[in-house]
């Protein structure tokens, strides 16, 4: 699995698409994937997102996401989103929280890892 | 030697941290100064206790006045961290402007430790606009993070647990 990361509208996908030859079918957005899908050789995007419909769902978005792994996704995009102030909302809390954790987690088990910033990626694994 | 270790929420700052104190021989000193409110801070504090329990570290709690630490000399220290120090200073101390305060304290702590690993935080990249208030404490903070990161050795930069070397002084970022 190919780990993808970096802050809103820097051109993640754009890169993915580009660099891994991505068709537009393979795509799975966050908000559209559900736990079960199949999603072996698709590329996630927008995963912060399903880790907030997770958490809304009351499930929990880290086991949820060490059994997608073993379904083999090609690629998983992810926003950074813990570089500002702590949020005034416990569930905006749980979700930055949430979201760190997973991505350490997805870090930890991607094959590569590249932040893209301004549409450039930098290698941070693989 | 001095390294700043910077990076958002949950990115393993404090880890990251951790294992370059643990690198070294010397006596390990882990200054907190966030102040436990609530449940959630309980959890955090909890949580960062049993990460640092088995790797020997002596915990001195300093929400504030950092230069007051009771350390001994030569020792490898971990300040974590200095948003935290600079929220403590501004609104539980009172003091508008603790820039040069808190740069005093990390030039104590320098010289008396061998080691001094300084965990901060990034705050200012979310692109909201927030009180007067509390951008005047990420201005505060950012002015304070670039000083800091002036006199250190090493700048670490954490990304979901991974390490951008920001100075190439312990290892390349590639």
């Amino acid at each position: 699995m190919k780990f993808i990361v970096g802050g809103a509208f820097q051109g993640k996908l754009d890169y993915a698409a580009k660099e891994y030859k991505v068709n537009k079918c393979d795509i799975i957005k966050g908000e559209e994937l559900t736990e079960n899908m199949n999603v072996e050789g698709k590329c996630l995007t927008e995963y912060h997102l399903f880790i907030k419909k997770m958490l809304l769902e009351n499930k929990d978005p880290l086991s949820i996401t060490e059994q997608i792994i073993e379904k083999n996704p090609n690629i998983i995009i992810m926003n950074e989103i813990g570089s500002g102030i702590i949020p005034m909302e416990k569930q905006d809390r749980i979700w930055r929280e949430q979201v760190g954790r997973v991505g350490c987690y997805l870090a930890e088990n991607a094959q590569t890892m590249e932040r893209v910033i301004c549409g450039i990626a930098v290698k941070l694994k693989g | 030697m001095m390294i700043l270790v910077t990076g958002g929420s949950k990115s393993g700052k404090s880890k990251t941290a951790e294992d370059i104190i643990c690198n070294s021989d010397q006596k390990r000193i882990y200054i907190a100064t966030m102040q436990p409110y609530g449940d959630e801070g309980q959890k955090a504090i909890k949580r960062h206790r049993e990460m640092r329990k088995e790797k020997g570290f002596e915990t001195i709690e300093q929400y504030t006045d950092i230069e007051n630490a009771d350390i001994p000399e030569e020792s490898a220290v971990l300040l974590e961290c200095i948003g935290n120090l600079c929220a403590n200073e501004i609104f539980s101390n009172g003091i508008s402007d603790p820039t040069e305060k808190i740069m005093r304290g990390i030039k104590y702590l320098q010289n008396r430790s061998s080691l001094l690993v300084v965990v901060t935080s990034e705050v200012s990249s979310d692109g909201i606009e927030y009180s007067e208030s509390t951008m005047k404490y990420m201005k505060i903070l950012c002015e304070i993070n670039r000083r800091i990161a002036l006199q250190s050795d090493e700048v670490i930069e954490t990304v979901f647990g991974r390490i951008i070397s920001h100075k190439d002084f312990l290892m390349g970022s590639k």
